[in-house]
This record gives structure tokens, C-alpha cells and sequence, in this order.
């Protein structure tokens, strides 16, 4: 069963008189356990691609399923429960809820999903992320890459069967861009997720194990060989 | 309320302020409410000590005490389940012993029947036995400094009475109740006793029903009316008009109340789209968000109008007794309730905003 997958899916919007494609017809899908970055310029419709991917927005044709079953075709309501409790998001600028300590960032998905808070599962994440001495820090008291952790603990925490990271480098420099790219491949493949990773930084791409192209909307799968 | 509390422990200033701003709305309503209260009392409190069910009038007064006055004899023409006769005129009072025009002070005589139910519960002293006797409201004494066996004399009369106790609450149309025999009412009106009982004249006969109904009361006289105490009390001059102006600027203040913490929780609902618009990304939905913001408002009214009330609380020890300020635990209640209900209605503008964000742009 595929974790996640696209039948004819495309996105169009109405930009005045005109219509434009943001992802053209899209067949593709991915296994549990294999971490695929998505590479293209700016505007290419990779966030397009992402967001379809999260049901943050319909597809204008097509469908998208999850585990097998319906996605995109279902109500926003039904699709919000589903990409609480099987899609891990992992953004740009980390987006961590800024009133909240790290460890309370685990806490609210607790208390949405579950209900309980499990103390022990939120230490072991953390520490595996080597975060644990930072839980009961703000965001703002803390590094971007540490942030960064953060996030992809707070994605992770839930265990979903899917992650989706969102340009997780952007703000980081280098090597903790490096080092939050390889804690996502490991985290992977420790716990047979499904990553998909957009990223214009094609130096990150050698810990993926597929990476696909999208260029005006059409996504192709790149040659992995040539960018490393 | 995981939310909502671990924010305010966040943003303490900022939460700090709005629970000042509502505070501030709290303890002005409270205050106002107190002192509608309490001004409302002192027009009636002497009314509704007697525990009764209707007065008899003169139809010709149109329900005002101060222009009502017939025989005492029409007592016989009543038929009820309890009747008193009652006596009252305004007057103006002054300490014997000085006549320095300082100490004088505006009163009501009210002339009873000590064998009648129309008799005061005294708190301290003893009820009347003679025409020089009174029984004084307790604020002559706390406001005025009189006290028991003091002298009292008429201001432009020559009688003289002595306060032989006190009792509380009785007040009426703002003025302190001297309770006094028929007969030393009769002489404080009129400036002379009356030779015989026939020519006795009273102002009111007061009736209780064991039923609290007034079905059950009957007068064998057209030219008299029988009114109910409540419409009685609400026709008192200038009662209504008094109430109705509190009841107003209080209404109108919780009014305005709500929309400026309706405004406060839009105006934070709005800085934080993105925070929530990134939690729906994440699949919390907006009902939780919502009810995040709700137990926000919840918990910030509530302290405010906590401390408000005990801020109230508190000023009301420090007031002079001549502020005509009373609270009711009732009115506390209904009031409180109020403040946090609307402050809740106020927070609902800003759920559909919530419902509204799109976590597609939160994320771009």
C-alpha cells in the first residue's frame, strides 16, 4: 500500500482572464520507509505539489489517497483529523507556536489527538533529537537549528506515516541545514515514515533516496547522480 | 484552556493590561450598581420593612403618600387579614441642646399604632410608650451623631421628643424614618393634639394578606383605592425616574463593556492568524482554537471581574456611611455573570475569523 499517492492530479487558478496551471496532470507515489526530495526553482509549483500532498488545498482534478484510502475527496473537517494523525508538517520557519515551551509544542498535539500526555514518549523523542535540555525553552530562546528540531519532534511526536517538510533549511546555515536533513532521513527510516522533502538546495538532496524535479508545473524525477 | 492559560503565562504584561482594562470596567459597574442599589433602598427600605401586601389610599391622591390624608376611623371600613394605621409627614429636626441651623436634619414622621403590625423592630433602646417619644432610624446616630435619650425638637414648632431607640433600614424617599405614636404625628402635622379619637387623620392604612394576595382585602368606601406595595413603592416621587436612569447607564456600561473586550480579543485573534492558521495546518481544528479563545476570554473576564468585586468590596468598607452604597449578593452574582457572559458573546465575533483562516496562506 502506498503511503501517499497522486492519480491525474492538477491545479489550476484564475489569475483575471487567465488561467494558470500550478501543477499539471501529476501521477506519483511513495512507499513507507523512502525519503524523496522534490527540487525546482521558485514558482515551479513545488508548495503546490506539498500542500496537495497535505490537503491544505484541493486539487483541481484528480485524487489523492493516503494509506490507501480517500484524501483529497473528503470534507476539510475529515481532512484536518487525518493530517493531525497521519501527516507530520515540517515548515520553513519552523512555525512553532511561540507561547508554547518545546515540550509543550509535543503537549498540544497530545491534548488534541489523544488526550493524555505521554511524558516518557516526549523525552525520548527529544532526546533522540538532542533537544531534550532545551523542553521547557521558548522558540525565541533558542538557535534556528534547535527550532528547526524542534519542529520535525513536534512532527514526529504523533508518529504519522508521512512526513512533509516545507524548505526545513531555509534559515539554517549550512551545517545544521546538514544536520536537519540527515536527523529527518534517520527518523525515516528508523520509523518507516514516507518523507517528502521540497527543497531548492540541491547539496541536501544525497540523503534521499528518490528526488524528482518540478519545472512549471510538471514533475519529473531527476537524475540524483548529476546533482551530487 | 491548555492554550489559553500557557499564553496569558507568556504575554503576562499584556494580559496583565486587559485584565486591568476589565477590571477597571468591573469595579465601575459594581460601584454604579451598588450605589443604584443603595440610593433604590433608601427611597424604600422603611416600605418594605413592614412586610406588607397593599396600602389604602385616598383615590383623590393619586397614589402619592405626601397628599393623602382621611379619618382613622375608616379602619372599621377594611376588612383584611392584618391592618395598620399609619401616619406621615415630612420634617425638619434639630438637637436640642444647639440651634446652630448645622444639625438640622430633613426626617419623615411615620405615626403607628404600637398594637398594630406597623411596630419596629428595635435594635437598640425600646419602641415608643408616650406622644414625646421616638424610635429613630440607626443612621441619626451613625451619620449624626444622635444618641439614646437625646432631645429632639421640631424646627419651627415647639414639640420635643426623645429618642427612646433605634432601629435599621428605615428609610424613606431618602430620608431618615422617625417612628412615633398617631397621635405625636397628628401634633407634628397639624402644630396641635386632637381632643377626640373621632377626629384623628391618618395618611395611610397599611394590609397584609396571609396570602399575599389582595383578593381577599375589601373597603367599604369608593373613595378609597387599595394599592400594591410594589406599585405603591414604584410610584414613590422621583423612585422610578432614579432607578431607571442606574438601570440604564449600568446597562448601557456592560454594553459597552462587551464590545471593547469583543474589540481586544479580535485585535489579539488577528495578531495571532498565522500561529493558528499554522496549528490548522498541523490539523487542530478550529473548534479547539475556538474554544481556546473562549476559555481565554473566560478566564481573563473572570479575574477581572474578580478583583473587581473585591476591589468593590473593599472601597465599601472605606465609605463614609453617608454614601448610600449597598450590595446585594444577588445583584453581585447577576451582574458578574453578565460581565462574563458578554465578555464570552464579544470573544464569539472573533471564532468566525478563526473559522475563516486559511492555512494555506499561514503557511506561505
Amino acid at each position: 500500500m502506498k503511503a501517499i499517492e497522486f492519480i491525474n492530479v492538477d491545479r489550476a487558478f484564475k489569475d483575471g482572464d487567465k488561467t494558470v496551471k500550478a501543477l499539471q496532470p501529476t501521477n506519483f507515489s511513495i512507499d513507507r520507509g523512502q525519503f524523496v526530495a522534490i527540487i525546482g526553482p521558485s514558482g515551479s509549483g513545488k508548495s503546490t505539489f506539498l500542500t496537495i500532498a497535505g490537503g491544505l488545498q484541493a486539487p483541481s482534478h484528480g485524487e489523492v489517497k493516503i494509506n490507501g484510502q480517500r484524501f483529497s475527496t473528503e470534507s476539510e473537517k475529515k481532512r484536518a483529523q487525518i493530517r493531525l494523525s497521519e501527516i507530520g508538517f515540517i515548515l520553513q520557519a519552523s512555525n512553532l507556536v511561540p507561547f508554547l515551551t518545546i515540550k509543550q509544542q509535543l503537549q498540544l498535539v497530545d491534548r488534541v489527538d489523544k488526550g493524555n500526555v505521554n511524558r516518557e514518549e516526549i523525552v525520548t523523542l527529544l532526546e533522540q533529537l538532542d533537544i531534550e535540555d532545551l523542553q521547557n525553552k521558548y522558540p525565541s530562546g533558542i538557535s534556528g537549528g534547535q527550532r528547526q528540531r524542534a519542529a520535525i519532534a513536534r512532527a514526529l511526536y504523533n508518529d504519522p506515516t508521512i512526513i512533509l517538510a516545507d524548505e526545513p533549511t531555509a534559515s539554517l546555515d549550512t551545517d545544521k541545514a546538514y544536520q536537519v536533513v540527515e536527523i529527518l532521513a534517520q527518523e525515516t527510516k528508523k520509523k518507516n515514515k514516507a518523507t517528502i522533502m521540497v527543497t531548492h538546495d540541491t547539496r541536501l538532496i544525497k540523503y534521499c533516496d528518490q528526488v524528482f524535479e518540478m519545472k512549471d508545473g510538471v514533475l519529473q524525477e531527476a537524475q540524483l547522480t548529476a546533482t551530487t | 484552556m491548555f492554550l489559553a492559560w500557557n499564553e496569558i503565562k507568556y504575554s503576562k504584561v499584556r494580559y496583565l493590561l486587559i485584565i486591568g482594562v476589565l477590571f477597571l470596567i468591573s469595579y465601575l459597574v459594581f460601584f454604579l450598581t451598588g450605589l443604584a442599589y443603595g440610593l433604590a433602598q433608601e427611597n424604600r427600605t422603611a416600605i418594605d420593612s413592614w412586610d406588607a401586601d397593599g396600602i389604602i389610599l385616598p383615590e383623590e391622591a393619586n397614589g402619592n403618600f405626601n397628599m393623602s390624608l382621611f379619618s382613622a376611623e375608616e379602619l372599621d371600613n377594611i376588612q383584611a387579614d392584618e391592618k395598620a394605621i399609619l401616619g406621615q409627614t415630612p420634617a425638619v429636626i434639630e438637637k436640642d441642646q444647639e440651634d446652630s441651623g448645622e444639625d438640622r436634619l430633613d426626617v419623615r414622621f411615620l405615626g403607628i399604632d404600637t398594637e398594630q403590625f406597623l411596630t419596629p423592630d428595635v435594635v437598640e433602646g425600646r419602641l415608643v410608650e408616650s406622644n414625646g417619644e421616638v424610635v429613630a432610624d440607626i443612621s441619626l446616630k451613625e451619620e449624626n451623631g444622635l444618641n439614646l435619650n437625646d432631645s429632639i425638637t421640631l424646627v419651627g414648632g415647639e414639640q420635643a421628643f426623645e429618642i427612646v431607640g433605634f432601629m435599621e433600614d428605615a428609610k424613606l424617599s431618602v430620608a431618615p424614618v422617625l417612628y412615633t405614636t398617631i397621635e405625636a404625628f397628628q401634633e407634628v402635622r397639624f402644630g396641635e393634639p386632637v381632643s377626640d379619637d373621632s377626629e384623628l387623620a391618618i395618611s395611610a392604612i397599611v394590609v397584609r394578606s396571609e396570602t399575599d394576595e389582595l383578593d381577599q382585602v375589601t373597603i367599604d368606601n369608593d373613595q378609597l383605592e387599595l394599592i400594591s406595595i410594589g406599585d405603591f413603592i414604584n410610584d414613590l416621587p422621583g423612585y422610578n425616574a432614579q432607578l431607571l436612569t442606574f438601570v440604564f447607564m449600568i446597562s448601557f456600561l456592560i454594553v459597552i463593556a462587551a464590545i471593547v473586550i469583543g474589540i481586544f480579543i479580535y485585535v489579539l485573534t488577528m495578531q495571532k492568524i498565522n500561529i493558528f492558521g499554522v496549528m490548522k495546518a498541523q490539523g487542530i481544528s478550529s473548534g479547539y482554537i475556538s474554544k481556546s479563545v473562549i476559555a481565554q476570554t473566560f478566564l481573563l473576564s473572570l479575574i477581572g471581574v474578580l478583583v473587581g468585586l473585591l476591589a468593590t468590596l473593599g472601597t465599601a468598607l472605606l465609605l463614609p456611611a453617608a454614601v448610600p452604597f449597598r450590595s446585594n449578593e444577588l445583584f453581585l452574582i447577576v451582574v458578574s455573570m453578565l460581565m462574563i457572559g458578554i465578555a464570552i458573546l464579544g470573544a464569539l465575533f472573533s471564532v468566525r475569523t478563526i473559522v475563516k483562516i486559511d492555512p494555506l496562506k499561514a503557511i506561505s
